[in-house]
Order: structure tokens, then C-alpha cells, then sequence
């Protein structure tokens, strides 16, 4: 398991059926600038030239480095993000990554699922 | 509301939390609990403000640092350009009036007082004019390592401007004062590397030993007296201030505010001195020599006001004063002269060779005057030619095309050769008088100068021996072979009346 070797490293990255990339952290990792990178130069390898809606699974999430909140706040494959949190401590730590990192694309905090896959397709036009 | 004990405990650890960053530590964290409610929450949230604040806490310590770095490398830089001469790297008049200051309040503690040691370059102008400032500035800088290398890690070496450097030394002995005036003397007798070529100058030093209670400013006119005096004594030279200096101080002051009316005035006047063939006794040619009536101190020498007119520009004023005035007299002489070969000569200063205009100005009074151009002879000294001043060269060459005969003079107290000589556009040379002086008593000085006129006379130059003074001396040259002399032995300098006379009259003193 990826967490057990690396615990700041992302836990699974597909794109599923609709055309949604999906990257899902493990559960109480601490995102740093270097996990950040890494997991944000797979998004844009798995998505080749194609921009993609994007659902990234947080919750549990320990921390967010300053630093992989500067990597967040890059251009990507992302065309819009919807993070999907749960407690109110997911809600915290999004809305920082939000408000400190000038986004690049639409990106918006979920604690539903369904909500936030909505939010996605609106993307897929 | 229910109130939980892991609640309780978070909320204190929070309160902790907050009052730690409260206190300035801006890495205390606090881990959420796996509950991840609201209290883990906010503690998330304050750890992350926390993050933020930290983050620019060390960002702004960071470009204080690195202001407050870039400031006081200004400061260093701004304090070098105030107080260092760029050129030299060496302390500017400004640095040494603080050190001396310091080094006369010491004095005034009880501490022995400072001495000055002032240094002015000779013909440092003459160099600067005719290989330019560039080279100049290389002699200066030249100057500045030469001057450091001699004095302790004590003194501070200044320049004050210009060819003119200063040397402080606190708390030194007369001896060792000296001792540092006498290296420096030497050192910048060396020869200058300025690119392919070598040049010659030297320093006037004024040395002055500071008393108790003594302003620094006085102390650094009194060594800039010493200094002057230094070169009235004929440059290359030190002299130990001593206060009678001020009287011939402001003596040339007063030179330097009277010549230029005393040339308007008419208060100039010729003499003129014969050279003669020693072996018919006639004479050949007369040096023009210039004074001064002047209306209260009587009748002054050249020695007395030159080197004043070439250190405030009245120089060339003075030159022309003379060309036109000796042209003007061999003009008014041309039907009385007795041999048709009769010449003038003149001195010229080496401001004036490098006068680019010179050659046509005396093409202009020759034609005024109905002068034949090779009845004057200009004369410039061996040290004139020395700096290998293109320019001049130049001008000698235009003169010698008019038909002008150049001669060198005081041959024998610069450094150059024979074969240097061979090359200019010259055609007499006149031997210095001190290498005649001790003639008649050492041998060896007579086969000297034996061998001296017969080089002259191999590389084609016509040789006058100058200073001849005594019988003696007439019969140790007239021995070697000598052909032409000059000397109060031969001839004093005349008004020209007095000269037409004992031109007219019979030959000069060649026998008793």
C-alpha cells in the first residue's frame, strides 16, 4: 500500500466511466510540497492534453502543507475540482487551500458525493 | 449543552495553544484528535493561521535581513566614496583631516604629536599633458602602492588631489620621519610603467613635526610650505619645515598675483649672455635670459619666478613675452651683428613645446621681424624631453622645418642617452655645468667629459659646455677639443646695448 510505504503519498488516481479524473488521498495523510507535486504531475500525466473534471477525495485528511497549497494553486489537467470532504475539519483545511492559493480553475468544497459529481458534470458540458 | 472530559481537555490544550502563540512561538501546533469535530476544527484552523503567520514572520525577518544588509553595504559604500580617493583607493583629504584631528587630540592627552609628511609629483603636469590622463592616472595609481609599501600599518597615506599626496604618521620620531620621507623620495624616483613605456618623474616631500596644541590645518599648511620650499630647492628633494619657510611662501604668492601685470606693465626685460667659439674667442650666439625689474624687490632671476609662472599658468604668457621680445632684438640687431651666423637662443618651458600652435606662432614674429629662421635657436631642458611627449616631438619637428635650431639643454642631469639625443630633431647640445664643476681638479672627470663631447660630436650634434667659470676649466676643455663655451668666465649676461658693444668691440675672454 502506497500509505504504508509513503505516508504523504496519494492513494489511488483513475479516470472513471463519465471522464472524471479521481484522486483519493489516504486516510490522515499530511499532503506536503512534494506529494502535492507528485500527485499533481500524475493528474497531468494520466489526463495527457485532455482537461478533465476532477474529484479529490480528502477526508481524514491530517494536514496540507504551505507549500502543497502553492503546488495547488498551479495551472493542470483540472478543468474544475470538487474536494470531497466530511468533518468539519476537511471543511477547514479546503477552505484554506482555497483561500490562500489563487485557484486556476473552479473548485469547490462537498461534504456529499452526489453534489460534488454534480458540480463535476457541469463541467463535461 | 453537553460538556464531554475529552472536550474539556482539548478546549484547555487550545487555550495553551493560544496563549503560546501569544507569547511569540509561532511553531507551537496542536494535533487534532481523531474525533475531527468542530474543536479539532478550529484547533485545524489556528494551526494553520499559525502556519501562515510563521511563514510571514520569516519572510519579513528575512527581507529585513537582507535590507538591512544591502543598507549598510551602502552605507560602506557611501562612507568610501566620502572618505577614499576612487582613483588611488587611498584615504581623501577628508579622512586624513579626521585622523589628524584624532591624532592632535591624542597629542593634546599627552601622546607625541603627529607628523605630515606633504608629497607633490615633479613634471607630474608635463606627463599629464603629454601622454594624457590616462597615463597619468597609472602613474598615480603607481604612486598610491609605492607610497603604502613604505610607511607602517600606523600612518595613513592620502591623496589630497591631483599629483599632490600626503603621509600621516602619529606618534614617530624625527629620525623615523625621515627615514619614511627619504624611502618615499626614492621609491618614486623609480620609473613608471605606463603601457610600452618608461617614465621618469620624482617628488618635492615638505616634512612637518607637529607641536602640542597645534590645529591640524596648520600643520598641514606648514608641511605644504616645507614642500614648496622642497621644490624651490630644485625638486627631487626633502625638505624639514622650518617657520622662516612662510616668508618665501608668501614671497611667491606675491610672485604669483604680481606676473601677470609685471608682463602687461613692461616690467620684463632681457639679458643676454654670449656663447663663444673657444678657439677664436668669438661669439657665436647669446642666450636670452629673462627678468624681472620688479618696482620694489630690484631686478629678480628666472629662478625666483619660473617655476611660480609654471605652476599658475602665467607660463606661456611669459614664453611668448620672450620669443617676441628676442625675435623683436635680433630684428633691431640684424645689420649690426658681426658674423652673419649670429644666433639667439631661447628657453622654452615644456608647457610651452607642447603648445600645439608654437611652431606657427614663431613662423609669425620671424616673418614680423624679418628674422632668417636659423638665427634662433630654441632651447629645451633634457627633463622637458624626457616624458616622451608626442605632441612635442611634433612641434620640435615643425620648428626644426621652419628652419628653428632646437638644442637640448643641461645635458647630463636627466637619464638620457646619446642615441636618444640621435633622435630627436636637434642639432646642439649643451652640457649641464655640473659636469665641468670639479674639472680642473679630477682627472677622471676631464677623460668624462672628453668622452661626452666626442659622442656628441660622432652622433653630428654641435656640443656647448655650459658654467665655465674659471681659467681652469677653459684650459681643461680647450684641451679635450672643446669648440664651444658658455659662462660668467666668458661672459656675463648683458643688456643687448652692452652685447652689440662687446660684439663690436673685440673677442670675449677665451685667453687672459
Amino acid at each position: 500500500m502506497p500509505v504504508e510505504s509513503d505516508p504523504s503519498a496519494y492513494e489511488s488516481l483513475t479516470i472513471d466511466d463519465e471522464g472524471i479524473i479521481r484522486l483519493v488521498w489516504p486516510n490522515g495523510v499530511r499532503i506536503t510540497g512534494q506529494s502535492a507535486r507528485s500527485a499533481f504531475d500524475a493528474v497531468n500525466r494520466l489526463s495527457a492534453d485532455t482537461r478533465r473534471p476532477m474529484l479529490v477525495d480528502m477526508a481524514t485528511t491530517q494536514s496540507v502543507a504551505r507549500d502543497a497549497r502553492a503546488v495547488f494553486g498551479e495551472p493542470s489537467a483540472a478543468s474544475r475540482i470538487a474536494l470531497l470532504g466530511r468533518s468539519p475539519v476537511d471543511r477547514v483545511i479546503a477552505n484554506f487551500t482555497l483561500g490562500v492559493s489563487q485557484v486556476p480553475c473552479p473548485t469547490r468544497f462537498f461534504t456529499d458525493r452526489e453534489k460534488a459529481l454534480a458540480f463535476l458534470r457541469e463541467g463535461l458540458g | 449543552m453537553s460538556e464531554s472530559p475529552i472536550d474539556d481537555r482539548r478546549l484547555d490544550q487550545l487555550v495553551d495553544l493560544i496563549v503560546q502563540l501569544a507569547a511569540g512561538n509561532l511553531e507551537a501546533r496542536l494535533e487534532p484528535s481523531p474525533a475531527r469535530d468542530s474543536v479539532d476544527a478550529v484547533i485545524t484552523g489556528i494551526n494553520l493561521l499559525a502556519d501562515e503567520l510563521d511563514t510571514m514572520y520569516r519572510t519579513l525577518e528575512h527581507r529585513v535581513a537582507e535590507r538591512t544588509a544591502q543598507l549598510d553595504q551602502a552605507k560602506r559604500e557611501l562612507e568610501r566614496l566620502a572618505l577614499y580617493d576612487p582613483l588611488t583607493g587611498l584615504a581623501n583629504r577628508t579622512l586624513l583631516g579626521d585622523r589628524m584631528g584624532q591624532a592632535t587630540a591624542r597629542a593634546e592627552r599627552g601622546a607625541c604629536p603627529p607628523c605630515v609628511v606633504l608629497l607633490d609629483l615633479d613634471e607630474f603636469k608635463t606627463i599629464n599633458d603629454g601622454l594624457g590622463h590616462t597615463a597619468g592616472d597609472l602613474i598615480l595609481v603607481q604612486v598610491a602602492r609605492r607610497l603604502s609599501d613604505v610607511v607602517r600599518d600606523t600612518d595613513t597615506v592620502a591623496r589630497l588631489g591631483g599629483d599632490e599626496f600626503a603621509i600621516l604618521l602619529p606618534e614617530t620620531s624625527e629620525d623615523q620621519a625621515l627615514r619614511i620621507a627619504q624611502r618615499a623620495l626614492v621609491q618614486l624616483q623609480e620609473p613608471f610603467d605606463v603601457g610600452d613605456r618608461t617614465v621618469c618623474t620624482g617628488a618635492s616631500i615638505g616634512v612637518c613635526f607637529g607641536t602640542r596644541g597645534q590645529p591640524a590645518d596648520l600643520l598641514l599648511r606648514d608641511a605644504d610650505t616645507a614642500m614648496y620650499a622642497a621644490k624651490a630647492a630644485g625638486k627631487a628633494t626633502v625638505q624639514l619645515f622650518r617657520p622662516e619657510m612662510h616668508h618665501a611662501a608668501r614671497a611667491r604668492l606675491q610672485v604669483a598675483s604680481e606676473l601677470g601685470a609685471a608682463i602687461d606693465e613692461g616690467q620684463l626685460c632681457l639679458e643676454y649672455q654670449p656663447i663663444v667659439d673657444l678657439r677664436s674667442g668669438s661669439a657665436i650666439a647669446a642666450e636670452a635670459l629673462v627678468r624681472w625689474q620688479h618696482p620694489t624687490r630690484g631686478l629678480l632671476h628666472p629662478a625666483e619666478f619660473i617655476a611660480v609662472a609654471e605652476d599658475n599658468g602665467h607660463i606661456a604668457e611669459l614664453g611668448h613675452w620672450v620669443l617676441r621680445e628676442a625675435i623683436g632684438q635680433l630684428g633691431r640687431w640684424q645689420a649690426d651683428l658681426p658674423a652673419a651666423g649670429f644666433q639667439v637662443h631661447v628657453n622654452l618651458s615644456p608647457v610651452e613645446v607642447r603648445w600645439p600652435g608654437l611652431a606657427d606662432f614663431v613662423a609669425e614674429v620671424l616673418r614680423e621681424h624679418d628674422v632668417p629662421a636659423p638665427r634662433l635657436v630654441l632651447e629645451i631642458s633634457e627633463t622637458g624631453l624626457m616624458t616622451g611627449d608626442i605632441s612635442g616631438l611634433e612641434t620640435l619637428i615643425a620648428l626644426r622645418d621652419l628652419g628653428v635650431g632646437i638644442a637640448i639643454d643641461d645635458f647630463g642631469t636627466g637619464y638620457s642617452s646619446i642615441s636618444y639625443l640621435r633622435r630627436l630633431p636637434i642639432d646642439t647640445v649643451k652640457v649641464d655645468q655640473s659636469l665641468i664643476a670639479d674639472i680642473a681638479a679630477d682627472g677622471a672627470q676631464v677623460r668624462f667629459v672628453g668622452a661626452i663631447l666626442h659622442l656628441i660630436e660622432a652622433a653630428g650634434l654641435r656640443a656647448v659646455v655650459e658654467g665655465i667659470e674659471s681659467l681652469n676649466q677653459l684650459d681643461r676643455l680647450a684641451g679635450l677639443g672643446c669648440q664651444y663655451g658658455q659662462g660668467y668666465f666668458l661672459g656675463r649676461p648683458v643688456r643687448p646695448k652692452e652685447l652689440a658693444r662687446s660684439l663690436a668691440g673685440s673677442a670675449f675672454r677665451v685667453r687672459p
